[in-house]
């Protein structure tokens, strides 16, 4: 076969490499009750050696279904038509054998979640060489010995011990680092990384991405990185592609897309992103709407239902890729009038003007959670039978924080902060086992009476993180609605009118009342896991990773409702999310968690411009911005490790062994970061930002 | 941080040990690697903690023998009424004479119930004699050769039931809602339902049809052998033409359970992330699938099939009685329908060393098939 690449898409400089990857009018389908549904359609694009390809899109517009088509691993039921060229040969239409030649040899591939990619039986070693010795005659020996160097190459420390070890021994990060080494075994021409960071940790990902800049430069491979992260994208890749209803509707450089977005989904994707360097009173801008379901696509443009650019013309001819002078390729009809100005990209996702100052109403209210040296620990237990205690897992070590009605606070930290374990404490009302919680002004180890109890338990309320997991799928709508008010005794009539009520207030439609959570989209989902919370008039609503479920052009939407519901109701916000850019527009006051300890807390906007303490400060340099020009300009703090266990907390500051600042100090200031806990401590009088570090 | 298809994949994955594994997650795994030695699992090859760890099971084990044993002792003396056995006798015989007639095989009705027990345990204890039936035959003696001849039977159905369904699961399960996945589980749910009496029967019948096609007496429908035979070799071959009808309608039943359990084991895992992360280092997907998924999925097979030896031991009853096999099986119907106190202790005593080889079985070849276990 001839090394052809079609006439649509030339080289964009004569003198440019040969692509490694070439996919040509990739379309993929799989067959489904309700027809055949269409998940990827007429994709190309090609991949150069060395450069990154990024393709992002939310979920259900095509990506992972893309990257499976490319490595051969679709169910056997779909159907692939196109070309998918690697170093010229086509491998659509080869069979499980012959792909299985080029797996792991031509193209390698990191998957998403570490936690579950790993055969969990085998040695990360032994599944190393085994990936080494399907493609190359290796004895065991020395396929072990290329293992122990891949996994040092990838930053597996003490790797010949590691190898021996198994997945469950490994973090999520470590993981997904044997992953990698898996991927670029072999040494293959393209990589194809889907949500490669997805599932980890901010100061994680930071390091897999870099894991993933090593692999690429030890194999000079292309790469085709698949996200839904925007900041992602815009710190790696070189080139993007928006993926929307399985069609890649625009295709440019990074530095362009970004800086001048054409089709008007990736401007509203792009405006839709909260920012970590924004400050919050600009608010989200949602896309209204929700994708298309990709059974029996509208003839037009499957944007146009959302876009507020349609013209008639969009609902009856889907536009093809075009090029763009200077831009790369875009798929819109109105793509014309947006690129030469006429039609301004910000005009068409106008902010919404009824969002009022951000959060100053509440400060200075009434406070109806007051949380006092809070403490919490779990046993470690070994043994199958007689459970012995060989050691304590200090989940929550010593934690003070007052919240305000109309307030929210946000509590920041990696997974295994005590983030999750301080909410599930407050929510339980029952004394904590180290320190007193306070809830509109009653301490829950004295609540006394039941009734009292009983107004406890409605004055705290939680939304929880996944809403198609936390709603019973055979309760209808008004059914879920109706049962935390049956719950505090109210009758038939009352619990009729609350629930419009309710559904009014999340702005969901009254049409869903007899409706399951199955038939409800992810947005609208949460809204009713929110409206659930709201039943019982809560004083004091805790969010455990409310929005991290949803997609970006969702998220907005709930947050932004969010942001409506506080102001009217006047609510205080407990809020957990890993996303800091979310909780940057959404607290007021934010307080970083590290292993069970609050390291700082203070004004939101405070914090952000002005991190005190060295964590913090690296957790904020982690997160990805959105904007490749900055991404790619501004000085990263990359932590080394991950956060060590909390059975075995350090005596000094629990930061100790991960802190970039230790190893600047002397010794008698790091004798005593070893050996004294920090408190925290305010930087001026009267200043609400407090830190815990003794050297700043 | 947990993101929602993380979440939504660690469900789908099956996790065969996930207790262990959950708890090796939880606690180890912000220590990642740095947890050192505490984490080493135990290879076989390092022998010992393997070693101690079987040990402690089957003292363990031996413990609960003894008290099943024991109180078995108790509530057959109580409710088995020996004496019956003599009722039916003629001449007639006055009660005093049967109770007489009874004592030396320490069956006597007037002697206390402890004081039999004591007998009776101490022999077992000392002298590994567990007693005489109500007509004085030696439960040793039955017991010993029943064993053997169950033992042929089982050990060989079960081999072959495990075989054929775990290779059945793997066959179909890699084509899942194929024709040949539709008309086994069709084949496999019939069987299933079919008693173990018309089954027998059935495979009778084909037997004796085979035999008059061939014009040869290859295959034997009744007995477990023929008294005729003499010699090494045509002993061995007389007993293989009597085992293959009766392992054959046992197997026809005990297959069955095996392949519908695997095929959903292995469905399960076949989905799973790590097989796909296996095709994508290479392996085609019967590889993966042989490599990877089958032996994750096996572990809880290999639990069941031990726990199931002693059903076997004992359910082969009807297989046993339409095949004119004197084996355990038809031993447990017999003592207990002749009031055989000691008889019946022994068959449940039995039964009782047969879950506890069983369960150590089922405790190593977990150990051996994954290998995150602790042995500790």
């Amino acid at each position: 076969m001839t090394l052809t690449t079609a006439g649509m898409h030339p080289p964009a400089e004569s003198a440019a490499p040969a692509p490694v990857l070439s996919v040509r009018d990739l379309s993929i389908s799989f067959p489904s009750e309700a027809g055949p549904v269409q998940a990827v359609r007429q994709v190309s694009f090609d991949v150069l050696p060395g450069q990154t390809l990024g393709i992002v899109g939310e979920s259900g517009s095509g990506k992972s279904a893309t990257a499976m088509g490319i490595m051969g691993l679709l169910p056997e039921t779909a159907h692939v038509s196109g070309r998918v060229l690697l170093g010229g040969r086509d491998l659509v239409g080869l069979n499980d054998r012959q792909l299985s030649a080029v797996r792991g040899k031509g193209i390698g591939m990191v998957f998403q979640d570490p936690l579950s990619a790993l055969t969990p039986i085998f040695s990360v070693g032994r599944q190393l060489s085994d990936a080494l010795r399907v493609h190359q005659s290796l004895t065991k020996q020395a396929a072990w010995n290329r293992a122990v160097e891949l996994l040092d190459l990838v930053g597996i420390p003490d790797p010949h011990r590691s190898a021996r070890s198994f997945p469950h021994e490994f973090s999520g990060g470590m993981r997904q680092r044997v992953v990698i080494a898996l991927a670029m075994a072999n040494s293959p021409s393209v990589i194809v990384a889907d949500e490669p960071t997805t599932a980890l940790d901010v100061t994680v990902q930071a390091q897999i991405l870099g894991v993933l800049r090593t692999a690429q430069a030890e194999t000079g491979a292309g790469m085709v990185l698949i996200t839904h992260d925007l900041g992602v994208v815009a710190g790696y890749a070189d080139e993007v592609a928006v993926m929307y209803a399985g069609r890649i509707v625009e295709q440019a450089g990074a530095k362009e897309l970004f800086g001048r977005p054409t089709m008007p989904y990736t401007i509203g994707l792009l405006g839709a992103v909260p920012r970590p360097q924004a400050r919050a009173d600009r608010p989200l801008v949602p896309i209204t709407g929700e994708p298309p379901s990709l059974v029996k696509l509208p003839a037009g443009c499957s944007f146009a239902d959302r876009c507020p650019a349609a013209v008639d013309a969009c609902r009856t001819q889907e536009p093809a890729l075009a090029a763009v002078p200077g831009h790369g390729q875009v798929a819109c009809l109105r793509v014309g009038d947006i690129a030469d100005g006429h039609l301004a990209a910000d005009s068409l996702f106008p902010a919404v003007a009824d969002a009022e100052e951000h959060g100053g109403a509440g400060s200075g209210g009434e406070v109806v959670l007051r949380v006092a040296g809070l403490a919490k620990t779990f046993p470690v237990t070994k043994g199958a039978l007689l459970k012995r205690r060989v050691g304590t897992l200090h989940a929550v070590g010593d934690v003070s924080f007052e919240l305000q009605a109309g307030q929210t606070l946000g509590l920041v930290g990696e997974s295994g902060s005590g983030k999750t374990t301080t909410l599930l404490e407050i929510m339980r009302l029952r004394q904590p086992e180290g320190g007193r919680i306070e809830i509109v002004g009653t301490d829950v180890a004295a609540q006394g009476s039941p009734e009292r109890a009983r107004e406890l338990r409605r004055a705290v309320q939680i939304v929880m993180q996944d809403p198609s997991g936390s709603l019973d799928p055979r309760l209808s709508v008004f059914q879920l609605l109706a049962e935390p008010l049956q719950a505090v005794g109210a009758d038939r009539e009352t619990i009729q009118a609350r629930v419009s009520e309710l559904l009014h207030l999340v702005q969901l439609d009254a049409s869903v009342t007899d409706r399951f959570p199955s038939a409800l989209s992810g947005g609208q989902r949460q809204r009713v896991g929110i409206a659930r919370a709201l039943a019982t008039e809560p004083r004091i609503v805790v969010l455990d990773e409310p929005v991290s479920a949803l997609d970006v052009s969702v998220q907005a939407s709930i947050v932004n409702l969010l942001t409506k519901l506080q102001r009217e109701l006047g609510l205080a916000y407990l809020i957990v999310a890993h996303d800091l850019a979310v909780m940057r527009h959404v607290s007021d006051r934010i307080a970083v968690m590290y292993l069970g300890h609050i390291i700082e807390t203070g004004d939101t906007e405070d914090l952000f411009t002005n991190p005190r303490h060295p964590y913090t400060e690296a957790l904020l340099s982690a997160i990805p911005v959105p904007d490749p020009q900055l991404e790619r300009s501004r000085e990263h703090i990359v932590l080394e490790g991950e956060q060590p266990s909390a059975s075995r907390l350090p005596s000094g500051c629990v930061f100790v062994d991960r802190c970039p600042l230790y190893r600047l100090l002397d010794d008698g200031l790091r004798q005593r970061c070893r050996t004294e806990r920090p408190l925290l401590g305010s930087a001026g009088p009267g200043s609400g930002h407090r830190h815990a570090c003794h050297a700043r | 941080m947990i993101h929602k298809s993380a979440a939504a994949s660690t469900e789908r994955v099956f996790l065969p040990v996930r207790k262990h594994h959950d708890h090796a997650q939880t606690r180890h795994t912000p220590a990642g690697p740095a947890c050192g030695h505490r984490c080493r699992i135990p290879l076989l090859h390092e022998g010992g903690p393997m070693v101690r760890h079987v040990m402690r099971k089957a003292a363990g084990w031996l413990a609960m023998i003894v008290v099943a044993t024991n109180v078995t002792y108790v509530l057959a003396a109580w409710f088995l009424d020996p004496r019956s056995n003599y009722r039916g006798l003629r001449p007639v015989r006055t009660e005093q004479q049967i109770d007489h007639a009874l004592t030396p095989y320490n069956l006597d009705p007037r002697v206390p119930l402890a004081v039999r027990w004591w007998h009776w345990f101490s022999d077992v204890v000392l002298h590994f004699d567990w007693g005489k039936s109500p007509v004085g035959a030696s439960v040793n003696s039955e017991i010993g050769f029943r064993v053997l001849v169950s033992g042929q039977l089982v050990t060989a159905a079960t081999l072959l039931s495990v075989v054929a369904g775990v290779a059945l699961s793997v066959f179909t399960a890699s084509r899942q809602y194929g024709w040949w996945d539709r008309i086994t589980q069709l084949v496999s749910v019939f069987l299933f339902n079919v008693p173990a009496a018309v089954a027998a029967l059935a495979v009778v019948f084909a037997g004796i049809w085979l035999n008059q096609h061939l014009g040869w007496r290859f295959l034997y429908v009744a007995g477990e052998a023929s008294p005729t035979v003499s010699g090494l070799w045509p002993t061995v071959a007389d007993r293989f033409q009597h085992l293959i009808l009766p392992t054959l309608s046992l197997t026809v039943l005990g297959y069955v359970g095996y392949h519908l359990t695997q095929r959903s084991l292995l469905l399960d895992s076949i989905n799973s992330d790590f097989v796909r992360t296996a095709r994508a280092t290479g392996l085609t997907r019967a590889q993966a699938i042989r490599r990877h998924a089958l032996r994750a999925s096996l572990i809880p097979t290999a639990t069941s099939v031990a726990f199931s030896i002693p059903a076997i031991f004992t359910g082969a009853v009807i297989t046993e009685t339409v095949f004119g096999w004197n084996g355990m099986g038809q031993y447990f119907v017999q003592t207990i329908a002749k009031n055989d106190v000691h008889g019946a202790v022994a068959v449940a005593a039995f039964g009782a060393a047969m879950t506890a080889i069983g369960a150590v079985l089922a405790d190593v070849a977990v150990v051996l098939l994954d290998p995150r276990v602790r042995v500790s």
